[in-house]
Protein backbone atom coordinates (compact mmCIF):
# COMPACT_ATOMS: atom_id res chain seq x y z
CA UNK A 1 0.00 0.00 0.00
CA UNK A 2 2.92 2.28 0.84
CA UNK A 3 4.30 1.53 -2.66
CA UNK A 4 0.93 2.17 -4.27
CA UNK A 5 -0.05 5.32 -2.43
CA UNK A 6 3.36 6.83 -1.62
CA UNK A 7 3.60 8.21 -5.18
CA UNK A 8 0.11 9.65 -4.71
CA UNK A 9 1.46 11.81 -1.87
CA UNK A 10 -0.10 9.77 0.90
CA UNK A 11 2.18 9.60 3.95
CA UNK A 12 2.47 6.50 6.13
CA UNK A 13 3.92 6.24 9.62
CA UNK A 14 4.20 3.57 12.25
CA UNK A 15 4.14 4.94 15.80
CA UNK A 16 6.51 3.13 18.13
CA UNK A 17 4.93 2.78 21.56
CA UNK A 18 5.57 0.91 24.80
CA UNK A 19 5.68 -2.88 24.40
CA UNK A 20 2.30 -4.61 24.17
CA UNK A 21 3.69 -7.97 25.31
CA UNK A 22 7.03 -7.72 27.09
CA UNK A 23 9.14 -10.90 27.22
CA UNK A 24 7.95 -12.15 23.83
CA UNK A 25 10.05 -12.24 20.69
CA UNK A 26 13.63 -11.53 21.69
CA UNK A 27 12.80 -11.38 25.42
CA UNK A 28 12.24 -7.67 24.98
CA UNK A 29 11.59 -5.61 28.10
CA UNK A 30 10.14 -2.12 28.49
CA UNK A 31 12.80 0.55 27.93
CA UNK A 32 13.48 3.05 30.74
CA UNK A 33 14.98 5.91 28.73
CA UNK A 34 14.31 7.59 25.42
CA UNK A 35 17.63 6.40 23.89
CA UNK A 36 16.56 2.85 24.81
CA UNK A 37 13.16 3.31 23.19
CA UNK A 38 14.89 4.70 20.08
CA UNK A 39 16.96 1.48 20.03
CA UNK A 40 13.69 -0.45 20.03
CA UNK A 41 12.35 1.59 17.13
CA UNK A 42 15.51 1.03 15.08
CA UNK A 43 15.26 -2.69 15.82
CA UNK A 44 11.61 -2.54 14.70
CA UNK A 45 12.81 -1.04 11.41
CA UNK A 46 15.20 -3.94 10.95
CA UNK A 47 12.84 -6.63 12.18
CA UNK A 48 9.55 -5.48 10.72
CA UNK A 49 10.63 -3.59 7.64
CA UNK A 50 11.81 -0.04 7.17
CA UNK A 51 10.00 1.16 4.08
CA UNK A 52 7.37 2.89 6.19
CA UNK A 53 9.02 5.37 8.56
CA UNK A 54 8.60 5.01 12.30
CA UNK A 55 7.96 7.84 14.71
CA UNK A 56 8.65 7.20 18.38
CA UNK A 57 6.34 8.18 21.21
CA UNK A 58 7.90 10.05 24.14
CA UNK A 59 8.63 8.19 27.39
CA UNK A 60 5.50 9.63 29.02
CA UNK A 61 3.52 7.88 26.24
CA UNK A 62 1.78 11.14 25.39
CA UNK A 63 0.70 10.19 21.88
CA UNK A 64 -0.61 6.79 23.00
CA UNK A 65 -2.59 8.48 25.78
CA UNK A 66 -3.86 11.21 23.47
CA UNK A 67 -5.13 8.62 20.99
CA UNK A 68 -7.00 6.19 23.21
CA UNK A 69 -4.35 3.74 24.49
CA UNK A 70 -4.78 0.87 22.06
CA UNK A 71 -1.84 -1.31 20.99
CA UNK A 72 -2.52 -1.44 17.26
CA UNK A 73 -4.97 1.35 16.49
CA UNK A 74 -4.94 3.19 13.20
CA UNK A 75 -5.80 6.75 12.16
CA UNK A 76 -6.19 8.45 8.79
CA UNK A 77 -5.89 12.23 8.76
CA UNK A 78 -6.62 14.60 5.92
CA UNK A 79 -4.37 17.39 4.59
CA UNK A 80 -5.91 19.80 7.14
CA UNK A 81 -4.79 17.54 10.01
CA UNK A 82 -8.32 16.33 10.81
CA UNK A 83 -8.96 12.71 11.77
CA UNK A 84 -11.19 11.20 9.11
CA UNK A 85 -10.90 7.50 10.00
CA UNK A 86 -10.03 5.70 13.21
CA UNK A 87 -10.16 2.05 14.15
CA UNK A 88 -9.14 0.15 17.26
CA UNK A 89 -7.15 -2.44 15.27
CA UNK A 90 -5.14 -1.81 12.14
CA UNK A 91 -6.86 -3.20 9.06
CA UNK A 92 -4.83 -2.84 5.83
CA UNK A 93 -7.74 -3.99 3.64
CA UNK A 94 -9.90 -1.23 5.05
CA UNK A 95 -7.14 1.37 4.71
CA UNK A 96 -6.83 0.47 1.04
CA UNK A 97 -10.57 1.02 0.64
CA UNK A 98 -10.27 4.35 2.48
CA UNK A 99 -7.50 5.49 0.17
CA UNK A 100 -9.33 4.35 -2.97
CA UNK A 101 -12.21 6.52 -1.83
CA UNK A 102 -10.05 9.49 -0.77
CA UNK A 103 -7.40 9.67 -3.49
CA UNK A 104 -8.59 7.15 -6.07
CA UNK A 105 -7.69 3.58 -7.06
CA UNK A 106 -4.24 2.57 -8.29
CA UNK A 107 -3.63 0.87 -11.63
CA UNK A 108 -1.77 -2.09 -10.23
CA UNK A 109 -2.05 -3.27 -6.65
CA UNK A 110 1.30 -4.25 -5.12
CA UNK A 111 0.99 -7.64 -3.50
CA UNK A 112 2.99 -8.85 -0.56
CA UNK A 113 4.98 -11.28 -2.67
CA UNK A 114 6.08 -8.39 -4.93
CA UNK A 115 7.81 -6.68 -2.03
CA UNK A 116 11.24 -8.11 -1.25
CA UNK A 117 11.54 -7.38 2.42
CA UNK A 118 14.78 -8.32 4.12
CA UNK A 119 13.66 -8.72 7.67
CA UNK A 120 15.95 -9.48 10.57
CA UNK A 121 15.29 -11.77 13.49
CA UNK A 122 15.27 -10.67 17.11
CA UNK A 123 18.75 -10.65 18.65
CA UNK A 124 19.94 -13.96 20.04
CA UNK A 125 20.30 -14.36 23.80
CA UNK A 126 23.76 -13.45 25.09
CA UNK A 127 24.13 -16.62 27.18
CA UNK A 128 22.37 -19.84 28.12
CA UNK A 129 18.64 -19.66 28.68
CA UNK A 130 16.24 -21.90 30.57
CA UNK A 131 18.73 -22.84 33.22
CA UNK A 132 16.66 -21.22 35.97
CA UNK A 133 13.12 -22.46 36.67
CA UNK A 134 10.61 -19.72 35.90
CA UNK A 135 7.88 -18.52 38.21
CA UNK A 136 4.34 -18.92 36.95
CA UNK A 137 2.51 -15.66 37.09
CA UNK A 138 -0.50 -15.69 34.79
CA UNK A 139 -2.98 -12.82 35.06
CA UNK A 140 -0.86 -10.41 37.08
CA UNK A 141 -0.83 -6.72 36.18
CA UNK A 142 2.17 -4.41 35.85
CA UNK A 143 2.40 -1.67 38.47
CA UNK A 144 3.84 1.81 38.26
CA UNK A 145 7.49 2.06 39.15
CA UNK A 146 10.18 4.66 38.82
CA UNK A 147 13.70 3.47 38.13
CA UNK A 148 16.05 5.95 39.85
CA UNK A 149 18.17 6.84 36.86
CA UNK A 150 21.57 8.44 37.54
CA UNK A 151 23.03 10.31 34.60
CA UNK A 152 26.54 9.05 35.31
CA UNK A 153 25.49 5.57 36.43
CA UNK A 154 25.71 2.32 34.49
CA UNK A 155 22.76 1.41 32.26
CA UNK A 156 19.97 -0.73 33.65
CA UNK A 157 21.40 -3.97 32.22
CA UNK A 158 18.67 -5.75 34.18
CA UNK A 159 15.26 -4.12 34.31
CA UNK A 160 12.66 -4.71 36.95
CA UNK A 161 9.24 -5.93 35.92
CA UNK A 162 6.92 -5.44 38.90
CA UNK A 163 3.44 -6.96 38.80
CA UNK A 164 0.63 -7.28 41.31
CA UNK A 165 -2.29 -9.66 41.52
CA UNK A 166 -5.83 -8.32 41.54
CA UNK A 167 -6.20 -8.32 45.32
CA UNK A 168 -2.94 -6.48 45.93
CA UNK A 169 -4.01 -3.79 43.50
CA UNK A 170 -7.51 -3.65 44.96
CA UNK A 171 -6.89 -3.61 48.71
CA UNK A 172 -3.16 -3.83 49.37
CA UNK A 173 -3.11 -7.52 50.31
CA UNK A 174 -1.80 -9.99 47.78
CA UNK A 175 1.12 -11.11 45.67
CA UNK A 176 3.86 -8.92 44.27
CA UNK A 177 6.05 -10.27 41.45
CA UNK A 178 9.55 -8.89 41.03
CA UNK A 179 11.36 -10.02 37.90
CA UNK A 180 14.80 -8.68 36.96
CA UNK A 181 15.05 -9.25 33.22
CA UNK A 182 18.21 -8.61 31.23
CA UNK A 183 17.58 -6.04 28.53
CA UNK A 184 18.75 -7.60 25.22
CA UNK A 185 19.76 -4.17 23.94
CA UNK A 186 22.50 -3.97 26.57
CA UNK A 187 23.85 -7.33 25.50
CA UNK A 188 24.66 -8.43 29.04
CA UNK A 189 24.59 -11.76 30.85
CA UNK A 190 24.72 -12.71 34.51
CA UNK A 191 28.09 -13.55 35.99
CA UNK A 192 27.33 -16.62 38.10
CA UNK A 193 30.88 -16.94 39.43
CA UNK A 194 30.15 -14.07 41.78
CA UNK A 195 27.32 -13.37 44.21
CA UNK A 196 23.77 -13.87 42.91
CA UNK A 197 21.48 -10.93 42.37
CA UNK A 198 19.92 -9.66 45.56
CA UNK A 199 17.25 -7.09 46.40
CA UNK A 200 16.16 -5.21 49.50
CA UNK A 201 13.01 -3.22 50.16
CA UNK A 202 13.15 -0.42 52.74
CA UNK A 203 10.69 -1.24 55.51
CA UNK A 204 7.56 0.87 55.73
CA UNK A 205 5.62 1.11 58.98
CA UNK A 206 2.39 -0.83 58.88
CA UNK A 207 3.26 -2.81 55.73
CA UNK A 208 3.97 -6.54 55.98
CA UNK A 209 6.06 -8.38 53.39
CA UNK A 210 7.21 -11.98 53.76
CA UNK A 211 10.52 -11.17 52.03
CA UNK A 212 11.87 -7.66 52.56
CA UNK A 213 15.03 -8.93 50.94
CA UNK A 214 15.95 -11.84 48.75
CA UNK A 215 18.86 -13.51 46.96
CA UNK A 216 18.47 -15.31 43.65
CA UNK A 217 19.09 -19.03 43.61
CA UNK A 218 22.63 -20.08 42.59
CA UNK A 219 23.00 -21.34 39.03
CA UNK A 220 25.62 -23.91 38.04
CA UNK A 221 26.12 -22.45 34.55
CA UNK A 222 28.95 -19.91 34.49
CA UNK A 223 26.67 -17.37 32.89
CA UNK A 224 23.08 -17.21 31.70
CA UNK A 225 20.42 -14.76 30.60
CA UNK A 226 17.33 -15.96 32.47
CA UNK A 227 15.42 -13.48 34.58
CA UNK A 228 15.84 -13.50 38.36
CA UNK A 229 12.36 -13.70 39.82
CA UNK A 230 10.71 -13.43 43.23
CA UNK A 231 7.14 -13.71 44.42
CA UNK A 232 6.35 -11.77 47.58
CA UNK A 233 3.30 -11.85 49.81
CA UNK A 234 2.36 -8.35 50.81
CA UNK A 235 -0.22 -7.16 53.33
CA UNK A 236 -1.57 -3.75 54.30
CA UNK A 237 0.26 -1.80 51.59
CA UNK A 238 -1.46 1.59 51.37
CA UNK A 239 -1.73 3.34 48.01
CA UNK A 240 0.02 6.46 49.32
CA UNK A 241 3.13 4.65 50.59
CA UNK A 242 5.45 3.73 47.73
CA UNK A 243 8.10 1.08 48.33
CA UNK A 244 11.77 1.77 47.75
CA UNK A 245 13.72 -1.16 46.37
CA UNK A 246 17.47 -1.59 45.87
CA UNK A 247 18.88 -4.32 43.65
CA UNK A 248 22.52 -5.46 43.41
CA UNK A 249 23.93 -7.70 40.69
CA UNK A 250 26.93 -8.46 38.52
CA UNK A 251 26.40 -8.13 34.78
CA UNK A 252 28.96 -8.84 32.08
CA UNK A 253 29.12 -7.64 28.51
CA UNK A 254 31.23 -10.02 26.47
CA UNK A 255 34.08 -11.84 28.21
CA UNK A 256 35.90 -8.90 29.69
CA UNK A 257 33.63 -6.12 30.90
CA UNK A 258 31.84 -6.95 34.12
CA UNK A 259 30.00 -4.46 36.26
CA UNK A 260 28.94 -4.56 39.91
CA UNK A 261 25.64 -2.72 39.76
CA UNK A 262 23.42 -1.27 42.48
CA UNK A 263 20.20 0.36 41.32
CA UNK A 264 17.04 1.67 42.92
CA UNK A 265 13.35 1.74 42.13
CA UNK A 266 10.27 3.28 43.69
CA UNK A 267 7.18 1.06 43.39
CA UNK A 268 3.61 2.31 43.52
CA UNK A 269 0.47 0.32 44.25
CA UNK A 270 -1.10 1.47 41.01
CA UNK A 271 -1.63 -0.32 37.74
CA UNK A 272 0.67 0.79 34.92
CA UNK A 273 -1.57 1.14 31.87
CA UNK A 274 1.51 1.35 29.63
CA UNK A 275 3.18 -1.75 31.08
CA UNK A 276 1.65 -4.16 28.55
CA UNK A 277 0.58 -7.74 29.19
CA UNK A 278 3.66 -9.93 29.57
CA UNK A 279 3.54 -13.11 27.48
CA UNK A 280 5.93 -16.00 27.36
CA UNK A 281 7.43 -18.50 29.74
CA UNK A 282 6.22 -17.70 33.24
CA UNK A 283 3.68 -15.10 32.22
CA UNK A 284 2.04 -17.73 30.01
CA UNK A 285 1.87 -18.30 26.27
CA UNK A 286 -1.46 -18.10 24.47
CA UNK A 287 -3.38 -21.30 25.01
CA UNK A 288 -4.63 -22.29 21.57
CA UNK A 289 -8.09 -23.63 22.43
CA UNK A 290 -8.88 -20.72 24.73
CA UNK A 291 -7.54 -18.22 22.22
CA UNK A 292 -9.55 -19.72 19.36
CA UNK A 293 -12.74 -19.83 21.45
CA UNK A 294 -12.25 -16.21 22.41
CA UNK A 295 -11.88 -15.23 18.77
CA UNK A 296 -15.04 -17.21 17.98
CA UNK A 297 -16.89 -14.92 20.38
CA UNK A 298 -17.61 -12.65 17.43
CA UNK A 299 -19.30 -15.50 15.49
CA UNK A 300 -22.63 -13.67 15.28
CA UNK A 301 -24.58 -16.24 13.28
CA UNK A 302 -23.36 -19.08 15.52
CA UNK A 303 -22.24 -21.33 12.69
CA UNK A 304 -19.01 -22.16 14.52
CA UNK A 305 -16.73 -20.25 12.16
CA UNK A 306 -15.87 -16.66 11.44
CA UNK A 307 -16.80 -14.93 8.22
CA UNK A 308 -14.69 -11.90 7.35
CA UNK A 309 -17.57 -9.63 8.31
CA UNK A 310 -17.54 -11.17 11.79
CA UNK A 311 -13.79 -11.04 12.38
CA UNK A 312 -12.45 -8.31 14.61
CA UNK A 313 -9.31 -7.34 16.44
CA UNK A 314 -6.00 -9.01 15.80
CA UNK A 315 -7.62 -11.56 13.45
CA UNK A 316 -8.98 -9.22 10.83
CA UNK A 317 -5.76 -8.00 9.19
CA UNK A 318 -4.55 -11.61 8.92
CA UNK A 319 -7.86 -13.09 7.77
CA UNK A 320 -6.91 -14.11 4.24
CA UNK A 321 -3.62 -15.69 5.32
CA UNK A 322 -5.28 -17.59 8.13
CA UNK A 323 -7.97 -18.96 5.84
CA UNK A 324 -5.77 -21.80 4.67
CA UNK A 325 -8.47 -23.78 2.88
CA UNK A 326 -9.73 -20.57 1.22
CA UNK A 327 -13.38 -21.24 2.01
CA UNK A 328 -13.94 -17.68 3.20
CA UNK A 329 -14.28 -18.70 6.84
CA UNK A 330 -11.97 -19.26 9.80
CA UNK A 331 -12.82 -22.40 11.71
CA UNK A 332 -11.56 -23.47 15.13
CA UNK A 333 -8.49 -25.25 13.73
CA UNK A 334 -7.47 -22.29 11.60
CA UNK A 335 -7.83 -20.02 14.61
CA UNK A 336 -5.77 -22.37 16.74
CA UNK A 337 -2.97 -22.21 14.19
CA UNK A 338 -2.86 -18.48 14.71
CA UNK A 339 -2.24 -18.73 18.45
CA UNK A 340 0.37 -21.41 17.81
CA UNK A 341 2.00 -19.07 15.36
CA UNK A 342 1.94 -16.21 17.86
CA UNK A 343 3.59 -18.41 20.46
CA UNK A 344 6.01 -20.00 18.02
CA UNK A 345 7.02 -16.74 16.41
CA UNK A 346 7.41 -15.13 19.77
CA UNK A 347 9.39 -17.92 21.35
CA UNK A 348 12.79 -16.37 21.94
CA UNK A 349 15.42 -17.45 19.47
CA UNK A 350 13.01 -19.35 17.23
CA UNK A 351 13.46 -18.55 13.55
CA UNK A 352 10.43 -16.74 12.22
CA UNK A 353 11.22 -16.75 8.52
CA UNK A 354 9.99 -20.22 7.57
CA UNK A 355 7.28 -19.86 4.92
CA UNK A 356 4.59 -21.74 6.81
CA UNK A 357 5.31 -19.91 10.03
CA UNK A 358 3.86 -16.73 8.59
CA UNK A 359 0.28 -16.29 9.77
CA UNK B 1 -26.40 -41.63 23.60
CA UNK B 2 -29.52 -40.19 25.17
CA UNK B 3 -27.52 -39.76 28.38
CA UNK B 4 -24.74 -37.95 26.61
CA UNK B 5 -26.89 -35.35 24.92
CA UNK B 6 -28.05 -33.49 28.05
CA UNK B 7 -24.49 -33.33 29.35
CA UNK B 8 -23.31 -32.10 26.00
CA UNK B 9 -26.00 -29.44 25.96
CA UNK B 10 -25.11 -28.43 29.48
CA UNK B 11 -21.45 -28.19 28.53
CA UNK B 12 -22.32 -26.16 25.44
CA UNK B 13 -24.45 -23.85 27.56
CA UNK B 14 -21.48 -23.19 29.83
CA UNK B 15 -19.28 -22.46 26.85
CA UNK B 16 -21.95 -20.38 25.13
CA UNK B 17 -22.49 -17.97 28.02
CA UNK B 18 -18.92 -16.71 28.32
CA UNK B 19 -18.62 -16.48 24.54
CA UNK B 20 -21.73 -14.30 24.43
CA UNK B 21 -20.27 -12.12 27.16
CA UNK B 22 -16.91 -11.99 25.41
CA UNK B 23 -18.53 -11.05 22.09
CA UNK B 24 -20.39 -8.25 23.77
CA UNK B 25 -17.24 -7.05 25.51
CA UNK B 26 -15.26 -7.04 22.27
CA UNK B 27 -18.01 -5.12 20.53
CA UNK B 28 -18.19 -2.66 23.42
CA UNK B 29 -14.43 -2.14 23.34
CA UNK B 30 -14.59 -1.29 19.63
CA UNK B 31 -17.49 1.07 20.22
CA UNK B 32 -15.82 2.65 23.26
CA UNK B 33 -12.80 3.38 21.13
CA UNK B 34 -14.89 5.05 18.42
CA UNK B 35 -16.72 7.11 21.06
CA UNK B 36 -13.53 8.13 22.87
CA UNK B 37 -11.63 11.32 22.08
CA UNK B 38 -10.28 12.25 19.68
CA UNK B 39 -13.35 11.68 17.54
CA UNK B 40 -13.55 11.50 13.78
CA UNK B 41 -13.65 15.16 12.76
CA UNK B 42 -11.31 16.29 15.57
CA UNK B 43 -7.87 17.73 14.89
CA UNK B 44 -5.10 15.13 15.32
CA UNK B 45 -3.35 15.86 18.66
CA UNK B 46 -0.24 18.02 18.40
CA UNK B 47 2.53 16.54 20.58
CA UNK B 48 6.29 16.22 20.27
CA UNK B 49 7.51 12.74 19.42
CA UNK B 50 10.78 11.58 17.80
CA UNK B 51 12.20 10.06 14.67
CA UNK B 52 14.23 6.89 15.35
CA UNK B 53 17.47 8.94 15.27
CA UNK B 54 16.13 11.08 18.13
CA UNK B 55 15.13 14.18 16.17
CA UNK B 56 12.05 15.79 17.75
CA UNK B 57 9.01 15.73 15.53
CA UNK B 58 5.72 17.59 16.01
CA UNK B 59 2.65 15.61 15.03
CA UNK B 60 0.92 18.94 14.30
CA UNK B 61 3.24 19.19 11.29
CA UNK B 62 1.50 16.21 9.67
CA UNK B 63 -0.47 18.41 7.33
CA UNK B 64 -0.65 18.87 3.61
CA UNK B 65 -1.18 15.18 2.82
CA UNK B 66 -3.46 12.32 3.61
CA UNK B 67 -1.59 10.45 6.33
CA UNK B 68 -2.07 6.93 7.72
CA UNK B 69 -0.69 6.32 11.23
CA UNK B 70 -0.58 2.90 12.86
CA UNK B 71 0.58 2.02 16.38
CA UNK B 72 2.99 -0.85 16.77
CA UNK B 73 5.94 -2.19 18.74
CA UNK B 74 8.37 -5.13 18.76
CA UNK B 75 5.96 -7.46 20.52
Amino acid sequence: MFRDYGPKEVKFFFIYKSLAHPELAGNYVQPFTLPERLDHARQAERQLGASIPWIVDAMDNRLKHALGDRPNSEFVINPEGIIIRKRAWSDPTQVRKDLEELVGPVNRITREEDVQLKLELPPKATAAERVMPRLNRPKMQPIMMEPQIEQEGPPFFAKLRAEADASLLRDGNGQLYLGFHLDPFHNAHWNNLTESLSFRIDTVEGVTIDKWEGVAQKVSAVSDADPREFMLNVAAWPVDKPLRLTVSYFACVGEESCYAVKQEYVLHRERDIDGGGARGEGAGYWESEEFAQRMLASDKDKDGKLAKTEATGIILPQFDKLDRNKDGFLDLDELKVFSDWLNYHHTPGTPSSEPDSDP
Amino acid sequence: MRFVAPFLMLALAFIAVPIEVQAQKMQEREEDFLRSRPLIGDIFPDVTVYSPDGTPFKTGDLRGHYTVLTFGCLT
